[in-house]
């Protein structure tokens, strides 16, 4: 089960592929930002987000006790290790964006933003818990990897308030900016580390690939519903 | 057991340009699978129906994912 000999490793391999996903993400994600209409469309954005992020500890968790069915698999351990330690660092970021809706004055109420999550994020997710319960564990780092690796530019702060949205309703923007840097780093260095299979790397790569389509089409939805006017 | 490999024609014409990327990372291009190159070209091809007026949006906030 090790690395086959001259084996590229398996960071470059996945930076390189979702690389050229990252133009149609930052594009798509770019016309929420446009000025006609963004705070109804950051008010969105935000409720579409929630529908994900309350989905990140769970998968995590899902992922982390399948490793912990595995038997001789060199991957298990050190992929729920690492699991563990970034379900702490995520837990309690769907809760940011709760209140950062809050401040918009926009009825976060968990019940409602529970209710009728978009089928887009139903689309996002749920791939993750095909993959993981499916095939292995291991394919969530695809996912993780393009969600990390995608976070808010710091200036986009600066656009969201100079559009009149209270600073107070940034947090999770403004956090993650700074935050998803470090765990950016975190995941690709363990992809480095784990002995990885052929299958098992092609695994992470269909992952990242798949959210990075999905994320489009989760963009498009809240640009659908909030059109620039 | 020998496996498809992709050319430059094959990514230029599927819109996956070619011209800025590394010997490595052409390669690793080169190398995907039917999957994953099925994947790739879906998710470039929606490039273009984004459309290019909102690039300079773009450097300002990322793709802000979470």
């Amino acid at each position: 089960m090790s690395r086959p000999a001259g084996r590229r490793a398996a960071a470059a391999t996945l930076r390189a592929t979702i690389a050229q996903a990252a133009p149609t993400l930052r594009a798509a994600s770019a016309r929420l930002w446009q000025r006609p209409g963004l705070p109804g469309r950051y008010r969105g954005y935000l409720c579409a987000m929630h529908a994900v992020v309350r989905a990140s500890v769970p998968v995590m968790e899902f992922a982390a006790g399948r490793c912990a069915e595995l038997v001789d698999d060199p991957v298990g351990g050190p992929l729920q290790a690492y699991l563990r330690h970034h379900i702490e660092e995520e837990r309690g970021h769907d809760d940011w964006l709760a209140a950062d809706l809050a401040e918009l004055g926009a009825g976060a109420d968990p019940a409602g933003l529970l209710a009728q999550p978009p089928p887009a994020a139903a689309a996002l997710v749920g791939p993750q818990y095909y993959w993981i319960a499916h095939v292995h564990p291991v394919a969530v780092l695809g996912y993780i990897a393009v969600l990390e690796a995608n976070a808010p530019a710091v200036r986009l702060v600066d656009r969201l308030t100079s559009a009149g949205i209270p600073e107070r309703a940034v947090r999770t923007v403004r956090e993650h900016a700074v935050l998803d840097t470090g765990h950016t780093e975190q995941v690709f260095s363990l992809l480095d580390e784990l002995p990885l299979t052929e299958e098992q790397l092609r695994l992470v790569s269909i992952s990242g690939l798949q959210t990075a389509q999905a994320l489009v089409g989760l963009y498009l939805h809240v640009l659908r519903r909030n059109p620039p006017a | 057991m020998n496996r498809h490999r992709y050319s430059l024609a094959d990514l230029e014409a599927n819109g996956i340009p070619t011209h800025a990327l590394t010997a490595e990372q052409l390669e690793v291009l080169r190398d995907l699978t039917d999957d994953e190159f099925t994947l790739l070209v879906d998710i470039r091809s929606r490039l273009e129906a984004v459309g290019p007026d909102v690039q300079a949006h773009s450097d300002i906030a990322g793709a802000a994912l979470f």
